[in-house]
């Protein structure tokens, strides 16, 4: 008779158990670091940038040029921001504020040209000869054991960076005046100018720092999956998931979006009956959860509630 | 007699704008007789394009059902779906189980069913999955529920793959297209057939979504759209034009996916992708919110600018070569981008306000083209002055939601 369950129950194996969470924990922090992205352009703009990962990639494998040209890891990392950062800027100007103050699906449907643009563009530029290609970290791939499993730098790496970014983005938009400024415009970009606020100027702002972080998790995340031109597009689905599973008004909510959907989806793949669902039915089940989750909380599990007086 | 698809669309809208705009019928009448005009030239389509561009035009009237179901609930209701290819899916894996010859899970007879028959259940299971799914989305609102119908979209490819009991797994299913009916053996061939099936359901689904939109459903629901509260003032109930909003149009992009399923023959987990339920939307926006005719215009736009865009941009004197050969994706996104900038109510906007042209003065407007595109030139250079205006101390005037 085929056994229902292919892995013991955890009770009887906790080092599987650790192994599946701590696997899980490591995807999750990609996640979350690009959630953080999503989380900073959905506050500062009032959007969903499709076009986020594909600039994130395109920043990559320029970066992976510059790889091939010599530079170190470390130097690649501080570039692949400011690139970011740049490109951001620079989409912002040239091609979203001429749809600026529409309703946001016209601006949605432009990041979607974009996401084509970008995508098409390195594709031509870059993917050629083998695919995919490796990227450099500034940290090792060597584990680092934890008894019953081991994690590897540069994933620990991922998860200091992912918090140092989280508290961040805490400060940014609750303890200074741009991020208060940024807050304003993303919610009424009317009244934030009467108010003194340069909208223009934010929102520029929004989508290049949200360009860099997007940037930042583009090097951080191509050493774990490789570069090719649709490295990051999976990474966009989780973490947007991720995103809205935290409530897209807050980064610690992203961080913890993406912990549970990576952990979340390693668990349920392993201890859920392999004849119904098993490991190939782990994302619908996550997103299943994800779903359920909004059911009972509809702006995720630390959403602000936009209240809107009528 | 052959033609090639660009002459015949141009003679197409050509003949459309005839009728509608020059005084040949009355006023009330000038637009039936678009419609009429439209209409029989599309009936002559088949018999002038190749099978493949006939196949493409089978294809745009499939689209611009779907388009117009998201359209319903996006346009009309106001509820944003990403999720829409999932119900096109549900419908064409309906058809393939009902029309193949196997017997899944010794349950459902292996005899074919008659393909109109298949059709009204694939619809009838679409609505219910959209029934389903509409009402727990009455909680959710905005990126929320975008992200959540996604989520629908991305979960149901590896359910289809899983329960190959019923779906045929990875392989997915096949059947016989529906060979043309006997009073017509010898006039049409079986494309011929499949693209008539397609227009047919698209006139009549089209119909009835305009006969719809005029009753008082339809206002109910672009009253929710416009504001919640107001409409429950008046006295409508919000929660059930809401759910019937994503009922209906899940029951369109069901019978879309049906048509679809005939027209292909076979039915892979892949037919429909996460990028083809988005690109619902992007036809959506691009033929322009709540607009029957922006939802047609939308369909074209989906089919027709990743087959032929690039193409048609390196055949431009002096763009051949380079990028746009190599990177066609480039021109479609970069497309896309500039009709959403150049056209804020997208291309149906346009049509909408050309179609309050009055032929008699004609001349006069053409006399004024160049002025005015001049000053045109000018208040969009006033417009796009912070492309190269980068001094960060630069003033902006004011941010007023008007100029738009």
């Amino acid at each position: 008779m085929e056994a229902l369950f292919l892995a013991p129950p955890p009770w009887e194996d906790w080092s599987l158990f650790g192994q599946q969470v701590v696997s899980g924990f490591a995807t999750g922090a990609m996640y979350a670091l690009f959630a953080l992205a999503l989380v900073l352009i959905y506050r500062s703009t009032d959007i969903i940038n499709f076009a986020q990962s594909e600039v994130a990639m395109f920043g990559t494998f320029a970066m992976w040029s510059l790889y091939l040209a010599g530079l170190e890891a470390w130097q690649l990392i501080i570039l692949g921001v400011l690139l970011g950062f740049a490109l951001g800027a620079v989409v912002e100007r040239v091609v979203v504020r001429p749809v600026e103050g529409r309703p946001h699906l016209s601006i949605v449907v432009v990041t979607l040209g974009l996401f084509l643009l970008f995508n098409s563009v390195a594709t031509w530029i870059w993917a050629r000869g083998e695919l995919p290609k490796h990227f450099p970290s500034p940290f090792s791939f060597e584990g680092v054991n934890l008894g019953f499993t081991s994690i590897p730098q540069h994933h620990l790496g991922l998860l200091l960076v992912g918090a140092g970014v989280m508290v961040l983005l805490v400060l940014l938009f609750n303890r200074t005046k741009v991020g208060l400024a940024m807050r304003a415009t993303a919610q009424n970009p009317l009244a934030a100018q009467l108010m003194g606020i340069s909208v223009g100027r934010m929102l520029t702002l929004g989508w290049a720092l949200s360009a860099a972080l997007g940037g930042l998790a583009g090097v951080f995340i191509a050493p774990i999956t490789f570069l090719h031109p649709g490295y990051m597009l999976p990474v966009f689905l989780y973490a947007s998931a991720a995103a809205v599973l935290g409530g897209l008004t807050s980064p610690p909510g992203a961080v913890v979006g993406g912990f549970v959907i990576g952990i979340g989806e390693n668990l349920l793949g392993t201890y859920t009956p392999a004849k119904w669902l098993g490991p190939e039915m782990k994302l619908p089940l996550i997103l299943l959860v994800l779903i359920l989750i909004l059911l009972v909380r509809p702006t995720g599990l630390f959403g602000e509630r936009a209240v809107r007086r009528v | 007699m052959q033609m090639e698809i660009w002459p015949f669309l141009a003679l197409l809208a050509g003949l459309a704008a005839i009728a509608y705009l020059l005084p040949i019928v009355p006023m009330r009448w000038r637009r039936a007789l678009a419609i009429v005009v439209v209409l029989a030239l599309l009936c002559w389509a088949p018999f002038v394009l190749d099978n493949f561009r006939t196949f493409q035009m089978s294809r745009v009237a499939i689209m611009a059902v779907a388009v117009l179901g998201l359209n319903l609930l996006t346009g009309y209701n106001g509820q944003v779906s990403l999720g829409h290819g999932a119900f096109m899916i549900l419908g064409m894996y309906t058809m393939a189980i009902l029309m193949d010859s196997k017997e899944q899970l010794n349950f459902i007879d292996a005899r074919p069913w008659p393909f109109w028959a298949a059709l009204i259940v694939a619809t009838g299971i679409s609505a219910l999955a959209g029934l389903g799914i509409g009402i727990p989305s009455l909680r959710l609102s905005g990126p929320y529920l975008a992200i959540a119908t996604l989520a629908v979209m991305i979960s149901i490819t590896p359910v289809l793959k899983k329960f190959g009991g019923l779906t045929g797994g990875v392989q997915g299913l096949r059947f016989p297209t529906p060979p043309p009916p006997e009073f017509l053996k010898g006039l049409i061939d079986r494309p011929d057939w499949l693209y008539f099936l397609s227009l047919i359901t698209a006139v009549i689904l089209i119909f009835l979504a305009w006969n719809l939109l005029r009753s008082p459903l339809g206002r109910a629901l672009i009253a929710v759209r416009d504001s919640e509260i107001a409409a429950a003032a008046m006295g409508i109930p919000v929660a059930r034009s809401k759910v019937i909003a994503f009922t209906l149009s899940a029951a369109y992009a069901g019978a879309a996916g049906g048509v679809l399923a005939l027209l292909l023959g076979s039915v892979t987990p892949e037919s429909i992708t996460i990028a083809d339920s988005i690109n619902l939307l992007v036809g959506v926006v691009i033929g322009g919110l709540a607009s029957i005719l922006g939802s047609v215009l939308g369909a074209l736009a989906v089919v027709f600018i990743p087959s032929d865009a690039a193409k048609i941009v390196a055949s431009l004197p002096g763009l051949g070569g380079g990028i746009v050969e190599r990177a066609p994706g480039a021109i479609q996104g970069a497309l896309v981008i500039i009709v959403m900038i150049l056209m804020p109510l997208g291309v149906a906007g346009v049509l909408h306000r050309m179609a309050g042209l009055d032929v008699r003065r004609l001349p006069e407007v053409v006399a004024r083209l160049p002025s005015r595109m001049l000053k045109g030139a000018q208040l969009a250079a006033g417009r796009f002055r912070w492309v190269w205006d980068i001094r960060p101390w630069a003033q902006r005037r004011p941010f007023n939601p008007d100029d738009y």
